[in-house]
């Protein structure tokens, strides 16, 4: 019994360290992952990447999450998409239904491909990276409506988007369109490969509610001047 | 000069509290002490950057009954105005911090945080 007592006033830390809501001193930089940053020769490198590489010698690192690899497959825009469609913290699930969608896509443009005749042939993309990619770009909206008070009233308001916002709303309306507007019985890769394949030649619901905000900001101009940006 | 001011005043403030020439004139509920933060100003609004983008790329949508592909133009034009406005907002923002000899309030409330009015002897 002594022995087990003074084993417990040896100095103790913890074998467990709380991690879920702590953060990283902002000292910390983020990790380069990707492969291409690190080939480039040091006579490539301008000036203010030479500054960035010194000061990654000297600063301190983030460790890399579990979603981010350095291999070609991985893509920072399709694991964005994965994170949004995830529900309950399921992203295996997420992940299997994106690589369905994608394997789904590649299936119906190579059928596209051998049915059409010799001449349309190279005009059909079976890449169905390019395809989301693309898909994705032609759902960005230009400007968005901000509710800004004046006088007592709400008006709405275009303003300009950044980058960030204009990529989630355009995956949100994919994901919710896929989610709510489509027949009950099909597959969640199913409804998504029909939405993105229509999006990439600009057709479908998506572009549909794109070009709906476009119409609200275009009647909404005059109130431009709302704006205090 | 500023030690005498400041006797002066705390001898000023203690006429007030006290009931030697009738009643008194202020009757604190809460200690009189200063408190270590500094109310924020209202943020001056500007005027809106980039509006003739807006109308020129609107215009375009409207002859073209809104599709993107002709008006690619006036869409670049229109990204690199609100591209110039941000750096534009982040270098003055940078630059005017000093309003007329004085600290922006956030300023002064992190310097008065740092080193604070001393309530207590220990």
């Amino acid at each position: 019994m002594a022995a087990s007592i003074s084993g417990l006033l040896k100095p103790w830390t913890p074998r467990v360290f709380l991690v879920r809501w702590s953060r990283y001193n902002p000292y910390y930089l983020e990790p380069e992952v990707r492969k291409e940053a690190y080939i480039k020769p040091e006579a490539e490198l301008s000036a203010e990447e030479k500054e960035q590489r010194e000061l990654k010698a000297l600063r301190p690192i983030k460790a890399a999450t579990n979603d981010v690899t350095s291999s070609v497959f991985s893509d920072p825009v399709i694991s964005k998409f994965v994170g949004m469609m995830m529900l309950d913290g399921n992203k295996i699930l997420a992940n299997e239904i994106i690589s369905k969608t994608l394997e789904n896509i590649k299936r119906k443009q190579v059928d596209k491909y051998h049915k059409a005749p010799e001449g349309k042939k190279e005009e059909i993309e079976c890449n169905p990276y390019t395809i989301f990619h693309q898909a994705l770009e032609n759902c960005k909206p230009v400007v968005g409506l901000a509710s800004i008070q004046k006088g007592g009233k709400f008006y709405q308001v275009p303003i300009p988007l950044s980058d960030d916002r204009r990529r989630h709303l355009a995956m949100k309306w994919i994901i919710t369109e896929c989610r709510e507007n489509k027949h009950r019985r099909t597959l969640m890769y199913e409804k998504l490969s029909q939405e993105l394949l229509a999006a990439s030649v600009r057709e479908g619901n998506v572009i549909k509610k794109k070009l709906e905000m476009h119409k609200m900001a275009e009647a909404n101009r005059a109130y431009a001047h709302y704006r205090w940006a | 000069m500023a030690a005498q001011r400041g006797v002066l005043f705390q001898e000023k403030v203690s006429r007030m509290l006290s009931k030697q020439h009738g009643r008194p004139v202020l009757k604190p509920n809460k200690p009189l002490v200063l408190k270590d933060e500094v109310a924020n100003r209202r943020v001056k609004r500007g005027g809106a950057s980039c509006v003739t983008e807006i109308s020129v790329l609107m215009a375009c949508w409207k002859q073209n009954s809104f599709v993107e592909s002709v008006c690619s133009a006036e869409t670049k034009a229109f990204y690199s105005c609100v591209d110039e406005a941000q750096a534009a907002k982040k270098n003055t923002s940078e630059l005017s911090a000093m309003q007329g000899e004085r600290l922006p309030p956030k300023q002064a409330t992190l310097l008065l945080k740092r080193f604070p009015n001393l309530r207590t002897e220990i």
